[in-house]
């Protein structure tokens, strides 16, 4: 798989939890490529190009990152706040996906930057639901900051 | 989710663009209470509290467009995203540009999303209505803050 | 005074103040030899000016001072040679001719001394050529001038034409970017009028709210379109190698629809790689298969894609058995917004053949169509082939 082309990196412990995601977010085309970090530093080594992902590049980070907050090795406002506070990858977008529902938690992400923050639902069906309104806003109507040339390909064709 | 009914600014200095949007998110699912301000002056005074916003609630969401006389949309993006009591409100910008350095600066900023308005009346419908399924009825948005 | 005399002698003699006037720069360490080639020089058509050097360091401070119109240096000046003050010319940047006047220089020097900027040798025992190899010297020295004037001057216009380009992109950016807004806010609320009061007002109203909305729509269309034309050359993307059997492929994958509902059949022979700036060659396969689908005749549309290499570019050509271009038309299909029929018999803006041209053109490129036997049209577009392209083309 090419590293720089991820469309979502999705940090999430929970095999369970991962696998509704990307089902839900495929099964609605909403992204393509799909990269799971498994623990906290997993994902800091992929979003800084370091460690296994050293030929990933600055340039390219992925378009939308999906950030758990129980993790281990590193947790999630770890996470959150290395990548929020370095220039080179404040710009990514980070939505918060987790099953926490501690009032600290989700202040204190907004205040670290975190574009947004879901609280993961217990029920299946509403999970589902969930990451697909998540998908269909911030894949679809928001514009992100990472531009990749396909999208304009595909809009000409008058 | 908001337990009470959350509250959206919407900064824009085109009425027919304010009347558009207030229309869309009547029509979305989840109920809404919006105010508007027509210039970047107005919503940081808004935001504050200051003058005749005394009485002002702190919204739980900003609809903020970029061109804006006064004070421009940027300059109040940089501003909010600068003070403690304002930086935690989620902001997104609703701007007719789609040009590139437009969204890269503005997330550069600290905008939380950025949406471009829709050239056709039905794209923007269809896109208010995701904005509000997702800000208002999915995600969890920060409560009011005591200054 | 003689009168008389006076009047005789200007009747027969040419008259100094109609003879050209000629600055010559006299580089000679021998004086008899001077003096001969200047009363050599006297003798001719022209009024000559001399100045005079014997060192290379009086050489240059005399072609400082004064600029002259010819060199005259000998070859063997003691110190040094009458070919260096080629290069103590070319070191103040000046471009004069140089005549070496020597005495017997064989063949393999005098050619070399030619191949270093020397325009001409006289030899000392034959100065009677010297005249003529002046002349030849002045005409080459204007000849130079001439040229360097149409260079500066063509540089101008490129520099003019690139501005003026780049201007243009920028008009038609800012202009459809800007008119947005304003369009949307009557596209918008036409339809919203037409929802709210249609089968209120009277049939007429009615009509004319509906063409409202339509010339609104349109208008939104062409700016969308007009907006797409003006983003072709101004991203700065980069070149790289692309393969376009791939390129195909996958933009017959994007016309999948239209291809399934009329049945199309679509094929290619083996493509070559190309250097391609971003996507833009997918956008021409997209424009070119979309179009032979769109404008397909009465039979299943069969579209052909093939490439040929001639010398260093390829050629393209995609073929199709539809409704075919007339040949008046067939240049003018090229122009943004220029449409052949009515927006009842096809839709579309008429500015995917636009797009087309402008990325071929980018790319060095020619695009033209033609029409097919039995039938259809033939486009055929140009690319330099890989080994050649790298930022290939003018910059617009």
């Amino acid at each position: 798989m090419n590293f720089d082309e991820t469309d979502i990196l999705l940090v999430e412990d929970s095999g369970d939890d991962a696998e509704l995601a990307i089902h839900a977010l495929r099964r609605e085309h909403l992204a393509n490529n799909i990269f799971i970090a498994r623990d906290g530093e997993e994902a800091l080594d992929f979003l800084f190009c370091r460690g296994p992902y050293s030929a990933r590049s600055f340039e390219r980070p992925p378009r939308l990152v999906l950030l758990d907050l129980k993790l281990r090795k590193v947790d999630g406002i770890e996470v959150l706040k290395q990548l929020k506070q370095d220039q080179r990858t404040k710009a990514v977008p980070v939505v918060v996906l987790t099953s926490s529902r501690e009032e600290q938690d989700l202040v204190r992400s907004y205040e670290l930057g975190a574009n947004s923050y879901i609280q993961k639902p217990v029920d299946f069906e509403k999970f589902r639901e969930t990451v697909k309104t998540v998908g269909l806003y911030w894949m679809v109507i928001n514009r992100l900051p990472v531009f990749r040339e396909a999208k304009q390909a595909a809009g000409e064709g008058s | 989710m908001v337990t009470t009914m959350a509250e959206i600014l919407l900064v824009d200095d085109n009425p027919a663009d304010l009347d558009l949007t207030i229309d869309a998110l009547a029509q979305s699912p989840w109920r809404t209470h919006v105010s508007t301000v027509s210039d970047g002056a107005e919503a940081m005074a808004y935001l504050y509290r200051e003058g005749k916003y005394s009485e002002a609630i702190r919204p739980h969401l900003v609809l903020l467009d970029l061109n804006l006389p006064r004070k421009d949309g940027r300059a109040v993006l940089a501003d909010m995203k600068s003070k403690p009591a304002l930086r935690r409100i989620p902001v997104v910008i609703f701007s007719t540009s789609q040009a590139r350095k437009d969204i890269e600066s503005s997330y550069e900023l600290g905008a939380n999303s950025y949406v471009s308005k829709p050239p056709t009346l039905s794209e923007w419908v269809s896109a208010v209505k995701v904005l509000n399924e997702f800000w208002i009825g999915c995600a969890c948005l920060p409560r009011e803050v005591e200054s | 005074m003689n009168t008389t005399a006076t009047r005789t002698a200007r009747e027969t003699e040419p008259s100094h103040a109609l003879k050209p006037r000629l600055r010559v720069l006299l580089v000679e360490d021998d004086p008899a030899d001077r003096d001969l080639i200047l009363s050599e020089l006297n003798k001719g058509e022209f009024e000559i000016h001399s100045d005079a050097a014997v060192t290379a360091d009086e050489f240059r401070q005399r072609i400082r001072a004064n600029c002259p119109d010819v060199v005259l240096a000998d070859y063997n000046l003691g110190q040094w040679r009458g070919t260096d003050a080629l290069e103590i010319m070319r070191e103040e940047g000046l471009d004069i001719p140089l005549i070496l006047v020597s005495g017997a220089l064989g063949d393999v020097t005098a050619v070399e001394c030619i191949k270093q900027g020397v325009t001409d040798y006289v030899l000392k025992d034959s100065l009677g050529r010297l005249p003529m190899a002046l002349r030849g010297a002045l005409k080459d020295k204007s000849a130079r001038e001439e040229r360097n004037r149409a260079e500066e001057s063509l540089a101008q216009k490129v520099e003019e034409l690139a501005r003026s380009n780049a201007d243009l992109e920028q008009f038609a950016y800012v202009a459809s970017h800007d008119l947005q807004e304003p369009l949307r806010m009557v596209a918008a609320y036409t339809q919203l009028l037409a929802e709210r009061y249609r089968g209120k007002l009277d049939e007429q109203a009615d009509k004319y709210i509906n063409y409202a909305v339509e010339g609104a729509v349109r208008m939104q269309s062409l700016i969308q379109d007009l907006l797409a034309f003006s983003r072709v050359g101004r991203q700065e993307i980069g070149v790289k190698s692309t393969d376009c059997n791939e390129i195909v492929e996958r933009t017959i994958e994007n016309l999948q629809g239209t291809i399934l509902e009329s049945g199309a059949v679509v094929t290619h022979g083996p493509l070559p790689r190309l250097m391609v700036r971003g996507l833009q060659l997918q956008q021409v396969f997209q424009h070119l298969i979309g179009n032979a689908l769109k404008f397909r005749g009465p039979q299943t549309p069969a579209i052909q894609i093939a490439a040929t290499k001639e010398g260093a570019e390829w050629t393209f050509t995609v073929a199709d058995n539809g409704i075919g271009i007339s040949p008046e038309y067939a240049e003018s299909v090229f122009i943004i917004f220029n449409r052949l029929h009515t927006r009842t018999e096809y839709p579309g803006n008429g500015v995917g053949l636009a797009i087309c041209k402008k990325i071929v053109q980018q790319h060095g490129g020619r695009i033209r169509a033609l029409p097919r036997d039995g039938g259809g049209t033939i486009f055929n577009f140009t690319w330099p082939a890989e080994e050649l392209a790298e930022g290939r083309g003018p910059a617009w």
